[in-house]
């Protein structure tokens, strides 16, 4: 494995000073009766589809690359950087399975750009030249039904390294709606490298904020959301692309009270700059029907690189439970990654390569989606194979010094990922939802690899909570406790398992755990309350309801529990007017509608 | 190339400069009749009477150079730091630089040193520069004793540190500064082609 692959190396070397020559190579190929090369006639062609999707004014490339103008004044930068194979960005060998909007010249294509160079830079006939590419000005999809702007900009230095920072966006809706996409205009698009935008169903995001709205850094972010819901949409920018329009049937739910966190990748441009992106949402009235599921491989535990080891390989198995079809593959290492490789293995023999990257580059990252989805039947076995370079060989090594470095999010840090949207296939028969197979699976596999797989217990327990096998549940909670102690998620969840299996008590001091580290946690202040309740304790009940519904003033549930737990504390009159706010909240509240009718009931027989 | 005599004629169209014998291999700084560059104001730049007695350090840059721009805060931070030996100039090499353009492209930047075009390439040539960014530096005497790369934050387009890992031109003008020569082949720079701008 060599560092550069030989043709990246030859052409810097050629790239400075020596340009003429290589290309004199290229065209010694060519036959000599053919006609001059021209920019109108033979390089215009390959600019207007390949290079001015970014290459425009208001877009991520630095300058335009519209006229002959634009292109005479890069022409050698040109000819370097697309026979290194560096422009356009595209980071994927060519493989048997076709990629949608593959980003490649060919080879033809990059050797009349070296020959045009080569040759003078020959403007040609005015005639020859193409209409000029035409694109959507300002959003692409046309007018967003909801346009959220970032409520803080973010002041991004002049200097320093490659950054990273997290705006939260409040989801502006006040019911449930389904997006089919989203466009992320990042503001001066040429500062963000890529962008990614993650659903924060439970607003955990927002808590690392300083100010509200003033967003956070970090590279990586982690979103934890209690219900059995798999994220399951990659939403990905990155310069150049148009935003993906999920099908019919695929549209992602998005709910009141969710935010939606961008994670953005910024490179300082030498002037200090503000950046405040903002999100287009674009709904359809068509809910998901299907259900994809985030595969995850990944082996962070292998990810120990000695200082200068220049060849360390990471792998990873995970034998698929069900038929999936994969839609889109996103392969994900920081700066030492190298060679990142997917295969898939079929039950009945044979192989295919899922993806191969030779030589990786974090700021290029991105989603690729399959032309056509790819059928992997069940048993088929994927394959992750990533290998790392730790030496001071690679340049982007961020420890000069080479380190050893090991898995972690941030930048000086590694990972090893490897993420696929797959479509479970379900036979009509079928009733159980065709994705909790996987995720099982995932979870189980990944507790193999790491008994203290802190996520997998949890998952685990919240599917097996779902599908009713408390006592299941209950065990994969305990791990799950066990590896954090005071992670306030699962202190509740674990503690609603308890209250579900009749174990009330030892919930008590689970619930109070996860408001000890979150006072402001709703769904455990109406847990606790519920606790209390069934133990008696309606005082304490109280108390908490009436905690839970400050924080959520919108709540039946609450409601309707709070004016219980006046009921049972004798004041008739404030439970009455909690049970007709919840009914307020919820008409067909049917507790709250029973409660009320007693209580009235109850009024009336006894009157003052 | 190296003159021994030269008699300059001056933008009023008056006389004389002579220079002193050169017995060094490197080209002198010259200029001729028509070729020069210039400050903002559009006055010829005399790079033999400029600084006296002081190292210069010209920086190639462009304001559409995506590298040479993000070079911006280290180049300030180098003429600072050296600011008692050496006197920093900015060189546009593009002949569609306006001087408002580039007064507005420094401020931005947050650039202090005075700023030159050189549409004809007067100073490319004589610092023989490639790229933007890169660094030529002259002694005291006006002699080229380095000319290429800043640093090497960049290997290849695509291919950046973290923080560059050898200070090629720090060590340039320190070396200048001691009068020492400098050992090895300059590396070259990696960012946009002036020989695109011609």
């Amino acid at each position: 494995m060599t560092v550069v692959p030989l043709a990246c190396m030859a052409a810097l070397v050629s790239g400075f000073g020596r340009v003429t020559t290589a290309q004199q190579k290229v065209t010694t190929h060519t036959n000599p009766a053919q006609p001059q090369i021209t920019f109108n006639r033979d390089i215009a062609p390959i600019l207007y589809r390949s290079c001015a999707r970014c290459h425009r004014p208001g877009e991520a490339g630095p300058f335009s690359l519209l006229t002959y103008a634009d292109a005479k004044s890069r022409a050698h930068q040109i000819a370097v950087v697309t026979k290194s194979r560096f422009m356009p960005p595209w980071l994927p060998d060519e493989g048997d399975l076709k990629l949608a909007d593959e980003l490649r010249l060919s080879a033809d294509e990059i050797a009349r750009i070296q020959a045009w160079v080569d040759k003078g830079t020959a403007e040609g006939d005015p005639a020859d030249l193409p209409a000029k590419p035409k694109f959507a000005e300002g959003w692409q999809l046309g007018k967003p039904d909801v346009i959220v702007k970032a409520t803080k900009a973010y002041a991004l230095p002049a200097s320093g390294s490659d950054n990273y920072w997290n705006f939260v966006f409040r989801a502006p809706v006040d019911r449930t709606r389904w997006l089919k996409s989203i466009e992320i205009r990042p503001g001066d698009k040429w500062l963000v490298h890529h962008a990614n935008v993650l659903v924060d169903r439970q607003q955990n995001g927002r808590r690392h904020e300083i100010d509200p709205g003033a967003g956070f850094g970090g590279m990586e972010l982690t979103i934890e959301s209690e219900a059995f819901d798999p994220d399951s949409h990659f939403l990905f920018w990155k310069p150049g692309s148009i935003p993906y329009v999920e099908p019919d049937g695929m549209a992602l739910r998005l709910d009141k009270d969710t935010d939606l966190i961008l994670n953005t990748h910024l490179q300082p441009s030498g002037k200090p700059e503000t950046i405040q992106p903002t999100l287009g949402l674009y709904f359809t009235d068509k809910p998901a029907t299907m259900h994809p599921v985030l595969l995850q491989l990944e082996n962070d535990r292998m990810l120990d690189i000695p200082a200068g080891d220049k060849h360390f390989a990471v792998t990873d198995q995970f034998t698929l439970p069900v038929d999936v079809d994969v839609l889109a593959i996103y392969p994900h290492a920081h700066y030492l990654g190298k060679d990142l490789r997917a295969t898939a293995k079929f039950p009945g023999g044979g192989s295919e390569t899922l993806i191969h990257i030779p030589d990786w580059n974090l700021n290029w990252q991105a989603v690729y989606r399959y032309a056509q989805p790819v059928k992997l039947p069940k048993g088929t076995t994927i394959s992750m194979n990533f290998v790392y370079d730790n030496s001071e060989k690679n340049v982007r090594n961020p420890n000069d010094p080479p380190q050893r470095v090991v898995a972690g999010n941030r930048a000086v840090d590694e990972m090893a990922h490897l993420w696929l949207q797959v479509l479970p296939q379900q036979s009509a028969q079928e009733k159980s939802d065709p994705r909790t197979p996987i995720v099982e699976a995932m979870a189980r596999h990944n507790l193999q690899k790491n008994p203290d797989d802190f996520e997998a217990h949890y998952n685990l327990a919240a599917l097996l909570m779902g599908r009713g096998e408390v006592p299941q549940a209950i065990a994969h909670f305990e791990q799950a406790n066990r590896v954090r102690p005071n992670e306030p998620t699962v202190n509740n969840a674990f503690g609603a398992a308890l209250l579900a299996a009749g174990r009330t008590e030892e919930s008590v001091p689970h619930l109070t755990a996860a408001l000890n580290a979150r006072p402001d946690y709703f769904d455990a202040r109406y847990n606790l309350g519920n606790a209390l309740a069934s133990l008696g304790d309606f005082r304490g009940a109280l108390a908490q309801f009436q905690a839970a519904v400050r924080i959520n003033p919108e709540d039946a549930n609450a409601e309707a529990n709070l004016g219980s737990a006046f009921a049972e504390t004798g004041d008739l009159k404030q439970a009455k007017q909690h049970y007709e706010r919840a009914l307020g909240l919820n008409p067909n509240h049917e507790l709250a509608r029973e409660n009320l009718q007693q209580l009235n009931q109850t009024l009336h027989d006894s009157p003052k | 190339m190296s003159e021994k005599f030269l008699t300059f004629r001056l933008f009023s169209g008056l006389l004389v400069a002579t220079i002193s014998l050169c017995v060094c291999s490197k080209p002198l700084l010259s200029r001729n009749h028509q070729r020069f560059a210039t400050d903002l104001e559009g006055k010829p730049f005399d790079l033999s009477r400029a600084a006296r007695g002081k190292i210069v350090v010209l920086i190639f840059v462009r304001t559409d150079c995506p590298i040479s721009n993000r070079y911006a805060p280290t180049i300030q931070q180098l003429g600072a730091e050296h600011r008692n030996d050496a006197t920093f100039f900015l060189v546009y090499p593009g002949k569609g630089e306006t001087s408002d353009a580039i007064r507005k492209h420094d401020r931005e930047f947050g650039y202090t040193f005075a700023s030159l075009r050189d549409p004809q390439h007067v100073l490319v040539k004589q610092s023989e520069a490639q790229i933007t960014p890169e660094a030529a530096v002259f002694d005291a005497g006006r002699r080229l004793v380095y000319h290429g790369r800043i640093d090497n934050l960049y290997e290849d387009f695509g291919h950046a540190r973290k923080t560059a890992t050898t200070h090629e031109l720090a060590d340039a003008i320190e070396a200048a500064i001691a009068g020492k020569p400098l050992s090895g082949n300059a590396t070259p720079a990696v960012g946009c082609y002036i020989s695109d701008l011609e």
